[in-house]
């Protein structure tokens, strides 16, 4: 440092309005308002989580039975139009029905009948018939669709939480 | 006794600029809590966040009154 100030300061001769007015205490001060700010935000956050209501759906009829061959998937949107949702017909009367929003980051989930299993495209997560996560970063299994055969047709019934 | 106050408002600094990274770690985990529908796991963060908060302020009580 000489008189004049420090040597960065002769290379870098440029200087903005208040740089010098903000003192330590300042400073801080901001700090514990921003620190004050964030754990509001998280009890914002979590008064959210509580006091929210999850639609998990009326029951409806999604498709005709004959329309999806044993071993097939058909794509439907429940409990909402914008909740892409997957049934497998497992076998004659079993139907499967599972959210397509991969428990990791929600991207669309698709199901590889060669395999048997359900893929992430995004980072190849990998989910079970049963919808549990067997390889790749999701931890949580897919979102259940309670599905029914009824006079031929298929029905959603109901979601879980993790479906919506 | 100048150079003592300079110490101790840098330790403070230091102390709540540890404590807000962690704040911010702590309000990603409540967002992943929310999302999850792990409402337990939101209100852990905000509690540990809240602690951390308070203890912010209690270490901007030790800064000195002038630099």
């Amino acid at each position: 440092m000489t008189e004049a100030g420090p040597i960065w300061r002769r290379d870098f001769p440029y200087t903005s309005e208040g740089e010098d007015g903000v003192t330590r205490r300042e400073f801080a001060r901001f700090l514990v308002a921003a620190s004050v700010a964030v754990a509001g935000g998280s009890g914002v956050v979590s008064l959210w989580a509580s006091l929210r209501t999850i639609n998990t759906g009326a029951p409806r009829r999604v498709v005709s039975l004959d329309q999806v061959s044993v071993g097939d998937s058909y794509l439907f949107r429940y409990p909402t139009e914008n909740d892409p949702a997957i049934l497998i017909r497992h076998d004659d009367e079993t139907i499967l029905g599972f959210s397509q929003k991969c428990t990791h980051l929600g991207c669309v989930v698709f199901w590889a009948p060669a395999e048997q299993h359900f893929e992430c495209p995004c980072h190849e997560g990998i989910f079970n018939l049963s919808g549990e996560p067997t390889a790749g970063p999701p931890e949580r299994p897919l979102g259940r669709i309670e599905m029914e055969v009824r006079d031929g047709d298929i029905w959603a019934l109901g979601a879980n939480e993790d479906a919506t | 006794m100048r150079r003592r106050r300079t110490q101790v408002s840098s330790a403070v600094l230091v102390y709540v600029i540890l404590f807000l990274t962690l704040q911010l770690f702590l309000l990603a985990v409540a967002a992943e809590g929310f999302l999850a529908g792990e409402v337990g796991l939101a209100w852990s963060a905000t509690a540990i966040s809240t602690v951390l908060a308070v203890m912010s302020v209690l270490f901007y009580r030790f800064l000195p009154t002038r630099d």
